[in-house]
Parts: C-alpha cells; structure tokens; sequence
C-alpha cells in the first residue's frame, strides 16, 4: 500500500528499485567475498604431487577444449561482478567422460610424457627405463660364447631300450646347454587322450643319464604334448642366469587341434639373450608338404608366451634373439623312386638327393622357416628303418628314405659346430639327430650396467626437472604511489610461459582466506598457458569502504606479496608495496570531529590515534583541543548543497561524475573548501559524495547497537526520538543536522520533486545498517528503516 | 636380465633453508643437474627439483624444495617447511651474518617441521677458503649444542653436494627401518609406494602430506 502510493505521488520511482544506484560506482562496490571464487587452491598443494589429471583444477591440461586462437586462456575471475559464469574453472564434480578426456589427451600430448613420468601409475618410468635399457644394450653386455647340444629323436613309441650317450654326449666337451625333443613317445590312445604316459618318465631318465658326465647339469623344463616332448637342462653353474623360463604347446593334429601333431617350446633368457626352443612334429605323408607347411605356420602363430609383465602383450616365437628348431618335420623327397633314392643314397650323392627335399624346395619358396638356417646334410636319410637295425624300411608301405628329423636355427652369433645323425640307437624307426653350436650370448658387465642404469635414470630425471612448468614475469615488484580512496590504481606485467603447458593461479598464504589483501585483485586470477605463450596479468587496487578504515589507522598497509602458483611447478613471489592517502571517507564520525584540520595536513601518527580512538557517549573534555560538533567534510558539503542545490531536481537520483567525486574527496581532505564552490556545476556528484561519505562511515551515523531499537519503535516517533537521543553525541549531532537539511529540501519540493518518501528510502540504508551485514530480511527491514526515518522528515524535530 | 623395478619406492621431501645469496639454488642445481651454476639469479619464491637415489637398495625419489632467503617473504616460505623429512640449513662461511642467522632458521626449522625431521648443517663455498669468515670448528660447535645434526658438510664448487642429500636420505630411511618415522604420520615427509601391482590398475599417486585449505 505505502509503495504504491510511492510510485503514484513519484513517477519514475520503481518501488522495486532499492537504493539509488550510481552506475559507474558499481565496479568499484565492494561486494561480499564470493567464497567458491575466492578460494584458491590449496597452498600448499605441491607442486610436486603431479595428481594425475583428472584433478588438475579443471581442463587445464583438456588441449581438446582450447581454442585454436588462444594464446593464453585467461578466465577472467570475476570476484567483484555479478555476472560470474560457470566457468571452465568451477569447482564442480566432473563427469566421468570429462575425466577420461583430460586422462586421454594428456597421454597424448608429447610434453607430458615428463608430467606421466612421475605418475607412478602409469609405470612409464618401468617402460622408459626398461626400453632404453634395451636400446643402449651393447653398452653393458659383451658376447660369450656357450655350448648348446640340440638334439632330437622319433622314438616310434617304444621305451628307452639302450644308453643315449652315443646321441647326447657325441662331442667331447660338455655342453652348457640342452635341448632334447622327442617324438612319438607313446603311440598309445591312452596317451592321445589322457594326455599321460609312462614314457615321460622312461625317456626323461634315459635322457637325463645320457648327460655328458664331465658336468653336472640342472632341469630347467620339461614340456610336453601327448608325444611331443621337449627337455632343456643347463649345466648347474647356469642355472642362476636363466631366468623368465616359459613353456607352451600348440597342437595342430586331429581337426587342427589335437596333440597328436603339434609343437612344443621352451622360451627363456640367459644372461641377456632370449630364447626359444621348438619341437615339432609335422603332418605325415609325402603328398601333404602344404599341411606341414600350415602346421609350422599355425605353430608360429598360436604359441604365445605369457610376459613377466603382465600389461604387455604375449611373446611370439619370432620374438626371440635365438630361435632353435628341431623336431620330426615330416618333409620327404619327392620326385625321385624309392631305388634311386637308395642309390643315391649309397653313393653318399646327398646333395643331388638333396635338391629333392621338400623342406629345402619349401624354404626356398619362401612359404616356411623364412630366415632360418639349416647346416649342410652330410649324413644319411633319418627315416625309415626296420627297428633294431640300420636296415631301410622293408615293410608292406616300403616308405622311400626321407630326411625327417632336422634342426634349424635363427639369429646372431650362432655357429654350427656339427649336425649328425646316430646310427649306432636302433630303438626306433628313426635315427636320432643332433646338432652342436656355439652361441654368442650377451652377458651383463654388472658395472657398466649400473652405469648405464644410472645414465638413463639420471637422464630420466633431468627430463622430469625440465619439465616442471616454469614462467618468467616481466616485473615482480609493484609500488603503488599515493593511493587514493576509490580510486583505482592499474599495474600490469606478463607472464611469459616456458616449454610446459602450464595452469598458474595465485594462491592463498596459509590462515588467509584470499591470495591477496581485499584491497588488491589479480585479473585474471588463474589461467592456462600453452608453450611460449605471454599473458598480462593486470593488478588492480581499490580502496573502498570496507577496507579505508584501517588503511587510516595504519592497521593496515598497501603491502601484500602474492604467491603465483604454477601447477605441479614453481611458486613465484610478488612483492606488492605503496602509500595511502588517508581520507575523511572511511574515517569514524568522532575521528573527523577531533580533526580540527583537514586529514591530510595532519601527521600519520595523529590520524592513527584518532582513528583508532574508542567512541564515547559523552565529550570527556580530555583532549585539548575541543571537537568540533560535526564533521566538517559532512557541513561542507550539506552547506553546499544547501547554497546551491535545495531546488535541483532528482538531487540524490541522479548520478555524478566519477571525475568530479574525486575533486570533491581531495577538495574535502585537503581543506581547499574554496576550491568545492568554484567548481559550480555538480550538485549532483556532491550530493553523491555526501551519500558515499554516509555510506563509507566504519560506524553508522545510528550505531550499530541501535540498529535493533530504532526498527522496533518505527512508527513509534516518541519512542524513536527517545532512541536517538541514547546515541553518542557526535552521532546524534549528524543524524539531527541530516534531517534538518533533509526537511529544509522537503520545503522545496515544488521545484527538487524530492518527499518524504524518496528521501526516506535513499537515507534509510545509509543510516542504518544491518550491523551484520545480514541481507536476508533485507525488505522487511528496509522498510522499516525507511519508516523509521520517514518520521523525523514528517515531524517536527 | 634384470628385472628389478626401477621405480622408487619411497618420496622423501626436503627443504633448503638460509640467508639469501648463500648458494641454496645451486646446491640443488648441482644435485639435479650435476653442474655448478656460476651466476644463480635470487629465487624470489620456490622452486623445486627431483633425482631418483639409492639408499640400501631402495630407489628413492627426492623431492627438494628451495625457498626464497629474503628476510620479507620468511613469514610465506614458512608455509612450505610443513611435512619436510629433510632441512638442509645453509650458511656462507665467508659471511659470518649468515652463520649468525642459523639459530632463528634453525629455530624454524624445529617448530615447522616433526621431531623426526633430519636437519643438516652445510657451509656452502668452502672453495673461497681465503676468505673464510667462519670456522669449521664453530661450526661443528653450533651444530653440537643444538644437537641433532646428524652431519655437518663443507661444500666446495661441485664437490659433497651429493653426501648432503645422500646421507640425509641415508638418516631418514633408518629412521624408517627403526620405526622412529612413522609413514603414516600426516607430516612425516616420506610417501610409500608399495611396487604398484602391474597392470591397467589406476592407482593415484598418493599426494605429499601437506596442509590442505579446504578447497
């Protein structure tokens, strides 16, 4: 009802409008602290705790999301304006999918392989180290020769019958290593589908007492496939370089699967060198070289090694650094009769015989064992003999002479030293094979390997270091000279990125709640800055009401340092110094009483000391000087506006000049009273800087403590009149000298368009304030406040 | 080959603290870098650096700190001595000022850090001996009355760098081994990190114990 009748009496007064509002002010206005914008990061978040991405401040490191544009990404903080979007860095729980983003393109982005380095999680430094390990190898390993004893054997199924040392210990020296393949251990269906035979057992003893007896070997494994069998024992003193030992069948046989064709292999490092060994026993029958072909083929690709490590893909065959090949592999000669075999064979013509071999034609033609060796065949024809004798085949089948049983082998510094067969072992239907060689083997010099260990770590280290994000800034000290109230000071410098992406933020001092003093702001705040890229940083400082008071008493001081916080980098300090000039805004009612001379003539201990002096009720008459009744920066400019303006219209609605407000502050803390009367023209800014000086008041001109009393007798004037009256004399002297002056423009309303109402609710919330600066029940008590004073413009006073 | 991981398995966070111009940067610069920085520009604020060592078959990843010396920012650099497992305390032995000045470091060094915190005296530029303005054995006397030094080092261009940091991560790991440091003690300045089963398994990066602002 009384609002409405407000907008009626007063057209252009919205009701809804609150307070006056002078536009170009609202920058400067001191808003409440925002505390989600205003709290930076942890201070002590470290920079060397590299959190992983998903928590680095928000989308910093999202390259994804950056404009192609942008240098830098400022994301100007608004913590004094309204309009604050949600911007890239609010401090929202991400979603899922935005978090894999960030995780996936940091893996991505070539400079963070230093920042993954020192995630542990990632286990890069494992993989790095590890991989140059491999690539600086010939630095710290040189080449021994070992012994190795290949040999295998298609034992038709039977059981060992006769000593194996003719086959295992044919060379004089004892070998380091062997490697022992069977073939057709057991025939039996048992075998084939229990997958457990006794042979294993027979032909491992049989095997084992065949050892070369000048050394004392150890098993290392035994794998076999119904009766495909393989064995690797290594003399004793080996055994300890012998390490990532693994063994794995692939059959090949019934339905391309079944175990009665196959391989089997045994893959192992000793000392720095891998290697595999096959045993295999390929698809029978002259015509079918193209199904052993796809068995050899079907090896290679299904036998796979499991990886110490298991995040890395399996190992292949092919993966080796030697590779030995031996087996039954079933290739015949072709072409050629069974009687010109023979023939040939007795005329120990094996290299004619030899160009009808169906491995050598197949190995030629590039189709199997691509890159492979096979030493030169000096010996006759393995298979097929009667058993127990060294007679050929003489049963119904008459099967032609045919080189089975073969080793061949892959890799660097092997060298063959023999390659025979035995024909003294007549068990089996085949003859026994054998090969030895002398295999170069990289050995580990321990020393160098430290060394080279400790280089790639050291330059590991060195990467990770040059890596920390790092800036330089243009300027670190910043003066501010002369700062006046309300009014603004700009430095700027820039900060020029280095090779690090990197997000900086200014960040809070411990037990403080901004990163910097209330006075000062960084714009922008916190950022995000690609390679090589500058961004100025403006600091802003802005003395306002909030924080005047205590730059007059010298409680406080443009003094500040604010910490520059480079995520997962340095910290950069930035000294911040300068001199304020006290003035009367800001200033206690009862200070600027004492001052008898205008603020700025009075030296900084005076001001101090009546800044900081306790408001009394009564005048004490303990000073020497006697305080004068008001204000006299308050008289001058109610006496000007009194002389000047009383018939200016929309006084008090009307904005001033930015300009103009700051000759008025410096006319009033200057004394240079005169200087306020030539400058004519601008009631309005007057009128304005009389509002600020109300409103910039530490203490209201109705004290806090009355806050309460005074809203509960509104419209009660006796009552309010009685609260007046408690207030401290100065206090009540301003509030009676206000409503005076206010009731004098009152008289010239016909002209000023100003009534009670307009006047009650401009100076309603100047002069009295919610002492908590609560705004919950703003309107209620607003209104209340603007009744309050309504009466004493009503009333005689 | 070897299949030790080469992972550390420890971070242990130190801090170099003393006057300005006392040769802080380049103590840090020489043990990350392992080159003598002639011309070291002040560090106005902190700058940090990491190196993987060895202490008994441990890898171990130091983390170090180096702060500002400037008396006006001491009330700031405060604020990053919180969870150090190692102070290194450094004074020019050819300014007596800055020897003079341990005692408040020192003083620092013991209300910000834990008990357990391994402080190390170390008289940076020895290799100036004619210019020695502090003697060793007043050195060696302050660093026994206020006990708990576990050592005191001269440091000439280049050489014993490596004994500070190494002997101070020597004294922390004991600690560790004997129990007096406990790793779970929110300020020990000492993460573990367990040899991180293999595999796909994202585990974060345990964060250095430090004062969180709510945020």
């Amino acid at each position: 009802m009384f609002l409405q009748e407000v907008a009626r009496a007063c057209p252009g007064f919205d009701p809804a409008t609150k307070d006056p509002e002078f536009l170009w002010l609202s920058p400067y206005r001191c808003t409440e602290p925002q505390p989600e914008s205003t709290t930076p990061r942890g201070w002590n978040s470290a920079p060397g705790t590299w959190p992983g991405c998903a928590s680095i401040g928000g989308g910093g490191s999202n390259f994804g999301s950056s404009r192609p544009n942008g240098k830098g990404l400022p994301v100007k903080e608004s913590s004094r304006g309204q309009d604050k979007p949600e911007n890239l860095f609010s401090r929202q729980p991400k979603s899922k999918s935005e978090i894999t983003d960030m995780v996936r393109s940091s893996t991505i982005t070539v400079s963070d392989k230093a920042h993954i380095l020192s995630m542990q999680k990632f286990g890069l430094r494992d993989t790095i180290v590890k991989s140059h390990l491999v690539q600086k190898e010939e630095d710290y390993t040189y080449i021994q020769n070992f012994r190795f004893f290949v040999g295998t054997y298609n034992v038709n199924g039977q059981s060992p019958k006769e000593c194996l040392r003719p086959w295992l210990s044919c060379d004089i020296q004892a070998p380091d290593v062997y490697c022992v393949g069977f073939q057709e251990l057991d025939l039996s269906k048992e075998a084939f589908f229990f997958h457990d035979t006794p042979r294993e057992e027979e032909w491992f003893k049989a095997v084992t007492q065949g050892l070369h007896s000048d050394a004392k070997y150890a098993k290392v494994k035994l794998i076999r496939l119904v009766g495909i069998m393989l064995l690797l024992y290594v003399k004793q003193e080996h055994a300890a370089y012998i390490s990532e030992v693994e063994a794995e069948t692939v059959g090949t046989g019934i339905m391309g699967r079944m175990g009665n064709k196959g391989g089997v292999a045994i893959r192992f490092q000793f000392h720095n060198t891998s290697i595999c060994i096959v045993n295999s026993h390929l698809a029978a029958h002259t015509e079918e070289y193209e199904r052993r072909n796809q068995d050899y083929k079907d090896i290679c690709s299904r036998m796979q090694f499991c990886q110490v490590d298991p995040s890395l893909p399996p190992l292949t065959i092919s993966r080796h650094d030697v590779i030995l090949w031996l087996g039954d592999l079933n290739y015949r000669i072709e072409e050629l009769d069974v009687e010109k075999v023979k023939k040939l064979i007795e005329e120990k013509a094996f290299e004619t015989l030899y160009a009808y071999d169906q491995l050598k034609i197949q190995v030629a033609a590039k189709t199997i064992f691509e890159g492979f060796t096979e030493g030169e065949l000096t010996f006759q024809p393995t298979y097929k003999y009667d058993t127990g004798s060294d007679n050929w085949d003489t049963s119904e089948k008459c099967r032609a002479p045919a080189w089975c049983d073969r080793i061949l082998w892959k890799g660097n510094n092997i060298n063959q030293l023999s390659y025979q067969s035995h024909m003294a072992l007549k068990t089996s239907d085949h003859k026994p094979v054998s090969s030895v060689f002398d295999i170069g083997v990289k050995v580990i010099n321990e020393e160098l390997y430290r060394k080279t260990l400790e280089e790639i770590v050291r330059s590991l280290d060195k990467m990770e270091n040059a890596n920390i994000p790092s800036v330089s800034l243009s300027k670190r000290e910043f003066c501010f000279q002369n700062v006046k109230y309300m009014q603004l000071q700009v430095e700027s410098f820039k900060i020029h990125n280095g090779q690090v992406p990197c997000q900086f933020e200014f960040i809070n001092k411990p037990d403080e709640k901004s990163y910097c003093k209330q006075w000062l702001n960084a714009n922008p705040s916190r950022g995000f800055l690609l390679p090589d890229s500058d961004i100025e940083i403006e600091l802003e400082l802005f003395v306002n009401k909030t924080t005047a008071t205590k730059l007059n008493s010298g409680e406080d001081k443009i003094e500040d340092i604010l910490v520059l916080h480079l995520d997962r980098g340095k910290d950069y300090f930035l000294s911040v110094s300068g001199n304020y000039l006290p003035s009367c805004f800001g200033s206690p009612i009862h200070t600027l009483c004492y001052m008898r001379e205008p603020i700025l003539d009075l030296p900084p201990e005076v001001i101090s000391e009546l800044t900081l002096m306790p408001i009394k009720t009564e005048d004490d008459g303990s000073r020497l000087e006697s305080p004068m009744e008001i204000p006299k920066e308050l008289w001058m400019m109610v006496d000007y506006l009194y002389q000047n303006a009383v018939q200016q219209e929309d006084l008090f609605q009307q904005p001033g000049l930015r300009v103009e407000f700051e000759q008025i502050r410096d006319c009033l803390d200057t004394g240079m009273i005169d200087n306020l009367c030539i400058l004519q023209t601008f009631s309005h800014s007057v009128a304005e800087a009389l509002l600020l000086f109300l409103e910039s008041l530490p203490e209201p001109v109705i004290c806090n403590s009355a806050y309460y009393n005074c809203l509960e007798c509104s419209g009660n004037y006796t009552a309010s009149k009685q609260v007046i009256s408690t207030l401290p004399t100065f206090h009540k002297n301003v509030f009676n000298y206000l409503m005076a002056f206010l009731q004098e423009l009152l008289k010239n309303s016909a002209k000023n368009h100003l009534d009670e109402n307009i006047l009650a609710s401009i100076f309603g919330s100047l002069l009295l304030r919610n002492p908590a600066g609560n705004q919950k029940h703003e309107m209620t008590e607003k209104k209340k406040a603007q009744e309050f004073i309504h009466q004493f413009l009503c009333n005689p006073l | 080959m070897a299949t030790a991981p080469y992972n550390y398995s420890y971070i242990f966070k130190y801090i170099i603290i003393g006057d300005m111009g006392v040769g802080k940067s380049c103590l840090l610069h020489q043990f990350t870098e392992k080159k003598f920085m002639a011309d070291c520009p002040h560090t106005i604020g902190v700058e940090f650096g990491t190196r993987i060592i060895e202490v008994s078959g441990q890898k171990i990843k130091l983390q170090i700190w180096d702060t500002a010396g400037q008396e006006r920012f001491r009330a700031v650099t405060r604020s990053y001595y919180r969870g150090a497992a190692g102070a290194l305390m450094v004074y020019d032995i050819t300014r007596r000022s800055t020897y003079n000045h341990l005692s408040s470091w020192l003083t620092d060094a013991r209300n910000l850090t834990n008990p357990n915190t391994v402080i190390i005296l170390i008289g940076n530029k020895a290799d100036l001996e004619a210019q020695r303005d502090v003697t060793y054995e007043e050195a060696k006397q302050f660093a026994e009355e206020n006990g708990g030094f576990m050592l005191k080092v001269n440091i000439k261009m280049g050489e014993n760098v490596e004994d500070a940091f190494l002997e101070a991560a020597k004294k922390i790991y004991q600690n560790i081994q004997d129990g007096s440091l406990d790793l779970n003690a929110a300020e020990s300045g000492v993460q573990h990190k367990p040899s991180a089963p293999q595999g796909g398994r994202l585990t974060s990066e345990p964060q250095p114990q430090r004062e969180g602002c709510g945020c």
